[in-house]
């Protein structure tokens, strides 16, 4: 196990490693991003400190690695930073700057890397922002109000089976899901007709805040969207026969504590859910459809 | 900030406890209208409503005007809580929120209406503990508790330790259900213990300046010997925190505001964060424990009577002022301030653009973040079923540990990692 301890001079909003599981990115409320090797099972080694931000740093996230060594980062100080790292001088700069928003910048994610650059960004200020980075290096982006009061989280679906390279077929493959201060889920795809992003279901369910959302990255078995929440409960979300999306509890008895995130193992199967009570426990799904504890980090 | 939305009302407003919440308004007394109109309503604001936020939701004229609205949780038998209002003839009325909004009948919505007051009502509060009880304080230094499940005989704090003036404010205290604050006209800060029936403790204070007169009191979120006042007179337009452990002088001043303090909310969830406003049409945040001015939001054309963040949305508040408006916005603006000087050469426009530009940027941006947006713990799945988790050890320092997730097969017991 690798244990890093006094990392940043204060708290630890996020922790995540990259394609290869080679480095960690941790990001703070003292305003940095660091950069990790992980070397083994017990060794670790700072090799970057990333300044530019003027806020705390809530979520960072690796690019799929055919894209180069890139991570975004986002902000309090109501931006998304990219960040890049030159291979042949293993410096990192700042490679384009997201300031659309004008809140606290939540969540950063990158789209299924075989629908190119895009990154999914959403805000305290109740929109969501979809970033293409062009082929020439220029960027565009579209925004749009996602939820009445602030956004916190959110997770793009996985692709469906396609073998198409043509540019318009990818991009009606664009959809995601949305979390906010609304107590509400919400999925969301791209519509080449009026060529922007259309509200495709609305998740009702929790009693507060929902802090994170998480598709399930399988598109083996059928496609669960988890969301955790204020509320000390995580919302399994599941299409019946007929598409409509319903809901079941991960666990009848509530959380201890608010349900801060969830994420799902690579293969789909496993969900780790972090609770306020420090505690990390992790769930999967039985023969029956119900979902059991699959043990807790106590560590 | 930015500017959420805006009410055309001179009023008194209280927020519903919802998660998208609504706005009540009452016409507040002690203003009159540019048409010099005595007429007085109520309503309700759908203020994050997508199709029209822009018209009342509830409106209904009422005979007398308002000083003050508190809207309560929602408890047995009141599924969106009751409204209560102030008059300032001395009644104070009850409606059923969700009956009001659902059948939009005042008379309906009434469920009990009261003259137990002999003057002014000027401050209502529900008790954060204990969601069907109210304080309400008014004029003559009267103070009562109602039990709004029963309506039994509302009953007093008990004996003053000196005669009272006109009670302004007053407050429950956040963790200790039977401990309330209120303050007055003759200068005083009082606290009183519904237990033993008497006022227990009282604060003044005299400074340089002169002394406070107190207008408003709110109680720390947590720790239940904290609590803040503000004064409305104008030589002394001070905000005092104060640790009644040491009740001789105030903690903490907070400096600012140039002349009397009418308003403060402290944020239930984040102690850190407090909004003021007053007579120099300012509305100030503030960080009240290390009494640091954090930012000041658009000025408004008159006093700003009244602030108050939504209590289940504390990213929004709203500030109403005697120009007839209520502004809610948001507590942070990010955005690149907007130049608005006038460059033109010309007289004529000079004036004209100075004169239209009533809402200036704010001339901060806030580098505190709040309580609520500080994630404590994370996890995240890597490359082979590696688990990185985030997490807050004893001393509140965040550590990451690596850990590898190991299934086992069926039935067995599995192993996590190692």
């Amino acid at each position: 196990m690798v244990a890093i301890g006094n990392a940043h001079d204060d708290l630890i909003h996020d922790a995540v490693l990259d394609y290869y599981g080679k480095r960690l990115a941790t990001s703070s409320s003292d305003k940095t991003i660091k950069i990790f090797e992980i070397e083994g099972t017990e060794n670790y080694k700072l090799v970057t400190t990333l300044t530019g931000h003027e806020g705390p740093v809530w979520q960072v996230a690796w690019a799929h690695p055919k894209f180069g060594s890139i991570l975004a980062s986002c902000s309090y100080d109501g931006r998304a930073l990219i960040w890049k790292e030159q291979p042949e001088t293993q410096q990192w700069s700042i490679i384009a700057e997201h300031s659309a928003h004008q809140a606290s910048v939540n969540s950063v994610s990158w789209a299924p890397h075989e629908l190119g650059a895009v990154l999914l960004v959403t805000s305290s200020d109740g929109k969501v922002s979809v970033v293409d980075f062009n082929e020439d290096g220029t960027t565009s982006h579209v925004i749009f109000d996602a939820h009445a009061i602030g956004i916190n989280s959110a997770s793009w679906a996985p692709l469906n089976n396609t073998n198409s390279k043509d540019a318009s077929v990818l991009k009606q493959q664009r959809r995601f899901v949305t979390c906010g201060s609304d107590n509400l889920a919400k999925i969301w795809k791209f519509d080449a007709a009026s060529n922007s992003y259309v509200e495709e279901a609305k998740l009702e369910g929790h009693t507060d805040w929902v802090r994170d959302v998480a598709w399930s990255p399988s598109v083996l078995t059928r496609s669960y969207i988890a969301t955790a929440s204020q509320d000390r409960t995580v919302l399994i979300w599941s299409q019946d026969n007929n598409g409509v999306w319903q809901k079941q509890l991960l666990t009848e008895e509530k959380f201890p504590d608010v349900c801060w995130r969830c994420s799902w193992s690579l293969s789909g199967n496993i969900l780790a859910v972090s609770g306020g009570d420090n505690k990390v426990s992790l769930w999967k799904e039985n023969l029956q459809g119900k979902w059991e504890s699959a043990g807790e980090v106590d560590q | 900030m930015v500017k959420i939305n805006e009410i055309a009302r001179t009023s008194t407003f209280a927020w519903s406890l919802d998660s998208l919440p609504l706005l009540a308004t009452g016409t507040v007394a002690g203003a009159v209208d540019v048409d010099f109109s005595s007429s007085a309503s109520l309503e309700v604001w759908d203020t994050f409503s997508a199709t029209n936020k822009n018209d009342p939701i509830f409106s209904a004229p009422v005979e007398n005007r308002f000083y003050a609205l508190a809207w309560s949780k929602p408890f047995e038998g009141r599924p969106k809580g009751l409204l209560a209002g102030a008059f300032e003839n001395g009644v104070i009325e009850f409606w059923d929120a969700e009956i009001l909004i659902k059948s939009k009948d005042l008379k309906k919505a009434s469920v009990h209406k009261s003259h137990k007051h002999s003057g002014p009502v000027k401050s209502l509060q529900f008790s954060p503990s204990q969601d069907h009880v109210m304080v309400s304080g008014g004029a003559q230094g009267q103070i009562f508790i109602w039990d709004t499940k029963v309506f039994s005989e509302p009953f007093s704090p008990g004996q003053a330790m000196t005669p009272m003036d006109d009670v302004t404010s007053v407050a429950w205290n956040n963790s200790i259900s039977h401990i309330i604050a209120s303050t007055g006209s003759n200068g005083y800060t009082s606290i009183w213990d519904l237990k033993s029936k008497r006022e227990v403790l009282h604060l003044s204070y005299s400074g340089p300046s002169g002394r406070a007169n107190f207008s408003h009191v709110a109680w720390h979120p947590t720790q239940s010997t904290k609590l803040i006042t503000a004064s409305d007179n104008d030589s002394c337009p001070l905000i005092l925190t104060w640790d009644l452990r040491n009740s001789n002088e105030p903690e903490k001043i907070l400096e600012g505001h140039k002349k009397g303090v009418l308003s403060l909310d402290w944020c239930k969830q984040d102690p850190n964060l407090l909004i003021s406003s007053g007579k120099d049409n300012t509305t100030f945040l503030w960080n009240p424990i290390t009494a640091e001015k954090l930012g000041e939001y658009p000025t408004t054309a008159n006093w700003a009577f009244q602030t108050g963040f939504a209590p289940a949305v504390p990213d929004i508040f709203a500030t109403a002022s005697f120009d007839g408006k209520i502004i809610i916005q948001s507590l942070q603006d990010t955005s690149p301030p907007v130049s608005t000087k006038v460059t033109s050469n010309d007289d004529n426009v000079f004036w004209n653009q100075i004169s239209t530009t009533e809402t200036q940027q704010p001339v901060f941006q806030i580098k505190q973040a709040p309580e609520w947006l500080k994630r404590p713990s994370s996890v995240s799945f890597g490359f082979g079923s590696k688990i990185v988790q985030v997490k807050k050890d004893e001393s509140g320092k965040s550590i990451i540990n690596i850990l590898k997730f190991v299934s086992k097969s069926q039935g067995g017991s599995s192993k996590l990692y190692e």
